[in-house]
């Protein structure tokens, strides 16, 4: 009875990891579209640095869920 | 020998008159022209003195997160047209980023501080390895958000207007420009020991434009942004004069 329930509130953090991870890669996405419009709009020396950082931070946002879907 | 059939008087004075009058019309586009490039010459002698002038108030700078660009080589936006020229930009002083750098400092030692937690010390590894992972993107993300909207939140003046632009986010992006011609009043506020002691402070531009009121806020040196245009007003009172 308890391993039951311990066994369905893992399940129920996994899929609330999981989830969330996936609201947070949505998020980067945002983050790099809202980059490339400010940098279209608004041009400089490092805009090109600052578009490679929200590529990577989606990166890192992607490696979240691989993470939240294999360890958990 | 009749000479008027050999040599006629009229076909001789109008012979002249083609050879003459299109000389005449050459002088004088020669010197409509002349006048037209004594015209631009003296313009452009005036926008170059009113640059040094502008150079002598607030000096130069090169950094890119500089948060007063003079004069800027790469910096440009889109809305600017073919012939016009920047002559500076401005950003919020840096300082006003103080507040989300701390938080940040506070944020990236957070992790460190829960291990003396009970109950999170008892949480599995793979959940600890996770939730901190999620917690330095997530304050990466803070950070960087921050810092977007300090960068990209410009107040430009060019040789024609005052414009600022401003995103709070994706979906909001603010753009109110002003005829240098149609300022009307400028004024500025610094208030507050921090704007005190760094000087900055928000210049408030009144137009008559339909944006009413454009606002500078917390740009550095806000006498010297209001020395450059009350240059840059004279100087078009001048052109428009000359007009």
């Amino acid at each position: 009875m308890f391993n039951d329930l311990n066994g369905y509130l893992m399940l129920a953090e996994k899929i609330f990891a999981i989830l969330g991870s996936l609201i947070y890669f949505v998020f980067a996405l945002v983050v790099v579209k809202q980059v490339g419009t400010m940098s279209r709009n608004v041009r400089d020396k490092i805009n090109s640095i600052l578009i490679s950082v929200s590529y990577l931070h989606l990166a890192a946002s992607i490696l979240l869920v691989f993470l939240a879907w294999t360890i958990l | 020998m009749d000479l008027d059939s050999v040599a006629p008087d009229d076909q001789i004075e109008v012979k002249n008159r083609m050879t003459v009058s299109p000389k005449i019309e050459e002088v004088e586009v020669l010197k409509e022209t002349e006048s037209e490039t004594k015209k631009i010459r003296e313009t452009v002698d005036s926008s170059e003195e009113v640059r040094d002038k502008i150079y002598g108030i607030v000096g130069h700078t090169k950094s890119p997160l500089s948060s007063l660009l003079i004069n800027p080589h790469i910096f440009d936006f889109e809305e600017r047209d073919s012939d016009e020229k920047i002559i500076l930009v401005a950003r919020p002083h840096w300082i006003t980023n103080l507040s989300w750098i701390l938080t940040t400092i506070v944020l990236i030692i957070a992790p460190s501080l829960l291990r003396f937690v009970p109950i999170i010390n008892n949480l599995p590894t793979k959940f600890e390895i996770l939730g901190i992972f999620a917690w330095y993107l997530i304050t990466f993300a803070f950070s960087f958000e921050k810092f977007l909207s300090w960068y990209f939140d410009v107040y430009i003046i060019t040789d024609e207007r005052v414009i600022d632009i401003a995103f709070n986010n994706l979906l909001d992006k603010k753009f109110s420009e002003a005829k240098l011609s149609m300022i009307q009043d400028i004024t500025s506020r610094v208030s507050g020991v921090s704007q005190t002691m760094f000087n900055f402070g928000t210049v408030y531009i009144q137009t008559a434009a339909e944006v009413s009121e454009i606002q500078f806020e917390l740009v550095p040196n806000p006498e010297k942004i209001i020395k450059v245009l009350q240059i840059l007003r004279e100087n078009e009172e001048k052109r428009g004069g000359n007009k």
